[in-house]
């Protein structure tokens, strides 16, 4: 078989490609590729599956150095590699009635660093994702304001702006397992959580530019979406840190984010960033309205019940080694873990491979910054002995991450939401890692 | 006269000009506009306990029964206690600090104005915002009623509202954490003799996600519900000893124009109960079922979707309560959900 010219070959593989979906082009061309080519490699198999058949490893010279790639703006808008397709947003079915009033968990088990991609940030709908003209989407800002003010995203982005980078969690993180361990694996147990480097302009400025009256103490925020899901915050928190935003890592903010604006109030529940903001009223009191009583309330165990519990106390978790990254050998192995807290910035991480017996200082590495996933490390080596790994994070207020027993002794576990307690993996001798819980 | 306050004028303009300081009206960046009280009317939907916000207006717990039934009950049912997973409305009074209790409007719920601002704001869950005040006011008084609030002949108001005392007010407290402390020790922090571990229970994380063909709880909700189908078919099945009919899977329809045309309004609206059963709506995908109703006229079927359907199967509200789809539009609807259950 003679191998075509490139020209030939572009041209062969395009007209092919021309009927076939996007996902099927991208298989095609490696497909296509290597048989046009007459590359030795068998079709599909040997680019798509195990490395132990494979004549791309060395000596050999690999498929992909021996032809071409597809040119830029083959794919105007990338995605992930296709053998990163197991990277993916996953819902827990049995939550929720159906899935437009439901929520789906990042594959934090996936990710490095401290930014979530915007494709793999959690979702929370209370009535599905709606499809806003931002054209047509107004900002209005009344009650008790000497001047009722209607913005266009136009006029928001005319503010100056301001970019933060800050996770956002749901406050049932975690909150399936107040009774006991059932989820086996770390996108469940800890996946409602998500940090971006969000831009917009802070809320105070807009309330200024409205002339807030003295009154005015706390502000309803309420979502253009068919829940019109609304919730009451504090004055203090606009004063302090509360951003309404239209873009997330460097693009407008995705539809399932809120686009074009949601409010965002760094390290509270994740439910108070009202998306597809539409309305801020100021008043002089909470207005009580469904997702602050009969939600998001946390119930006590003897059956009083907490309110406006706004912030994500100081949690972390062990991201590697974790149920969906076992350990594949002995040796040399850094244990890898997300810290964050809402009230500013982790001060600290401690390891125990005892179930909490005895515990070492682990290192923060990369960025620390208030509100914001931190990543933290530990080196050392694994040889085959059982582990019951945790990982306990303290922040600069001096607040320590409790114990689950601690949190159950003093809320019962019926509370649902702000299960923030140390966390435990059972490394077992086979290096499989199992969600376990230790009182 | 003129004169100096012209050079006035102009000096300040190349101050600000060279210092590029906005000065203009304090520090006011005079973006946005006026929003008139039309706007607001239109938009300003909430209510707080103290009845602010309350539209005149009002209704009764006999009025909202019939809207109850016809807008509700599909997912909240009759007498207010839950489809499937849908939310329960009534009962659960004592049981807040029971092993598993049972929140409910009537056990839990604070404030009644918060009844009438979410229905009004989020209900029916597939048409929000289209009901009347006079619906909201009778569905309102309705549940309370259920929940033994109010008599069944209270006429419920913008002007007393804001009264009624719910059982449960008194029971909730502003957050009050920390509330654990725990001192970060480094050695010796637990008696390893007492120390229990628990490990995770089995057929609970919804493993479908990463092994193909796995039977215990599924990867999305369609899933779930099918596999929830098919276990209550066999407990019947094993009870009557009828055979298991298999007709939940369908092959994808080459669908009509007129289906095609249908499939965007199926998905924002007939979806909630026809792809999952709720309320015995026939699910699309289950060829017998569409066959047996198909089999009456498809024009019958079609007048059932516009005018709505009340029978010993299931129920269904007139155009599935959006009252603002054209008949057009729900037709259209009806041939998809029919072509895709072959």
């Amino acid at each position: 078989m003679t191998i075509p010219s490139t020209k030939e070959l572009l041209q062969t593989m395009q007209e092919a490609a021309e009927n076939l979906s996007k996902n099927d082009r991208r298989d095609f061309l490696r497909k296509g590729v290597s048989y046009l080519a007459g590359a030795a490699a068998v079709g599909s198999a040997g680019a798509a599956s195990g490395a132990s058949f494979s004549t791309n490893l060395p000596p050999n010279e690999p498929i992909w150095g021996r032809q071409l790639g597809s040119g830029v703006v083959a794919n105007p808008y990338g995605e992930p590699s296709h053998f990163e397709e197991h990277v993916v947003r996953r819902t827990v079915p049995w939550l929720t009635a159906e899935s437009i009033s439901s929520i789906s968990m990042s594959p934090i088990q996936n990710l490095q660093g401290i930014i979530t991609p915007n494709g793999l940030v959690f979702e929370r709908y209370h009535a599905g994702v709606p499809s806003i003209n931002p054209d047509e989407h107004r900002l209005m800002i009344h009650g008790l304001v000497d001047n009722p003010l209607i913005f266009t995203m136009e006029d928001l982005m005319r503010f100056p702006s301001v970019s933060e980078i800050k996770f956002i969690e749901c406050p049932a993180n975690g909150g399936m397992e107040w009774r006991g361990p059932q989820m086996e694996a770390l996108q469940f147990t800890h996946g409602m959580l998500s940090c971006c480097e969000w831009t917009g302009v802070p809320l105070k400025v807009l309330l200024e530019e409205a002339g807030i009256q003295p009154e005015g103490k706390w502000i309803l925020a309420e979502g253009a979406d068919g829940a019109h899901m609304s919730r009451s915050i504090p004055i203090e928190k606009i004063l302090d840190d509360t951003l309404v935003v239209y873009a997330q890592n460097g693009e407008m903010l995705r539809p399932e984010q809120g686009y074009p604006l949601r409010l965002l109030n760094p390290g509270w529940e994740g439910n108070t960033s009202i998306k597809w903001l539409r309305r801020i009223e100021v008043g002089d009191m909470p207005w009580h309205h469904r997702e602050e009583t009969s939600k998001y309330t946390d119930l006590m165990a003897d059956g009083r019940a907490r309110r406006f519990t706004f912030v994500q106390e100081c949690n972390s978790v062990i991201t590697s080694p974790c149920p969906e990254n076992p350990i594949k050998k002995p040796g040399f192995i850094e244990i890898e873990g997300l810290a964050w807290t809402g009230r500013g910035k982790i001060k600290g991480v401690d390891v125990s491979f005892d179930g909490g017996v005895n515990w070492q200082p682990a290192q923060l590495k990369g960025l620390v910054l208030d509100k914001a996933l931190t990543r933290f490390s530990f080196q050392t080596k694994w040889s085959g002995q059982p582990w019951l790994l945790q990982s306990r994070a303290y922040d600069e207020t001096g607040y320590v991450q409790p114990t689950l027993a601690q949190l159950r002794e003093q809320r019962g576990v019926n509370s649902i939401y702000h299960k923030n307690s140390i966390h435990t993996w059972q490394v077992q001798p086979t290096g499989e890692v199992k969600n376990v819980q230790v009182t | 006269m003129f004169k100096l306050p012209n050079i006035f004028a102009v000096t300040l303009l190349s101050v600000a000009m060279v210092s590029g300081v906005v000065q203009a009206d304090g520090h006011k960046y005079n973006l946005g506009a006026p929003a008139s009280a039309d706007e607001i009317a239109g938009w300003d939907i909430d209510i707080r306990p103290d009845g602010m916000g309350l539209p005149v207006g009002s209704g009764n717990a006999l009025d909202g029964e019939a809207e109850y039934e016809t807008q509700c009950a599909a997912c909240h049912g009759v007498f207010g206690e839950g489809e499937g997973r849908w939310p329960v409305l009534t009962g659960g009074e004592g049981t807040l600090s029971d092993e598993r209790p049972v929140k409910t409007v009537g056990s839990y719920w604070p404030y009644a104005s918060t009844l009438f601002d979410y229905i009004r704001r989020a209900m029916p869950f597939t048409a929000p915002m289209s009901l009347s005040d006079k619906q909201v006011y009778g569905i309102t008084a309705y549940v309370l009623y259920m929940n033994e609030i109010i008599e069944e002949d209270f006429e419920l108001s913008n002007e007393n509202l804001a009264t009624i005392r719910m059982p449960n007010e008194d029971n909730f407290y502003v957050d009050d954490r920390p509330d654990v402390k725990n001192p970060r020790c480094m050695a010796d922090c637990a008696d390893v003799s007492s120390m229990m571990l628990a490990s995770s229970l089995s057929g609970v994380t919804p493993i479908g996600h990463f092994v193909e063909g796995a039977d215990a709880p599924a990867a999305s909700h369609e899933g779930q519900h099918n596999l929830e189908t098919q276990k209550e078919a066999k407990r019947k099945a094993e009870i009557t000893g009828e055979e298991v009919s298999e007709s939940l899977s369908a092959e994808p329809a080459m669908l009509s124009v007129q289906a095609q045309a249908g499939e965007e309004v199926y998905k924002g609206a007939c979806f909630v109960c026809h792809g999952s059963g709720l309320a015995g709506a026939p699910k699309v995908g289950d060829a017998t079922a569409w066959v047996e109703r198909v089999g009456q006229g498809m024009n019958l079927v079609i007048s059932h979707a516009l005018e709505g359907y009340s029978g010993s199967t299931g129920f269904m509200p007139p155009k599935g309560g959006r009252m603002d789809l054209s008949d057009e539009q729900v037709t259209n609807a009806v041939h998809f959900m029919v072509e895709s259950s072959h």
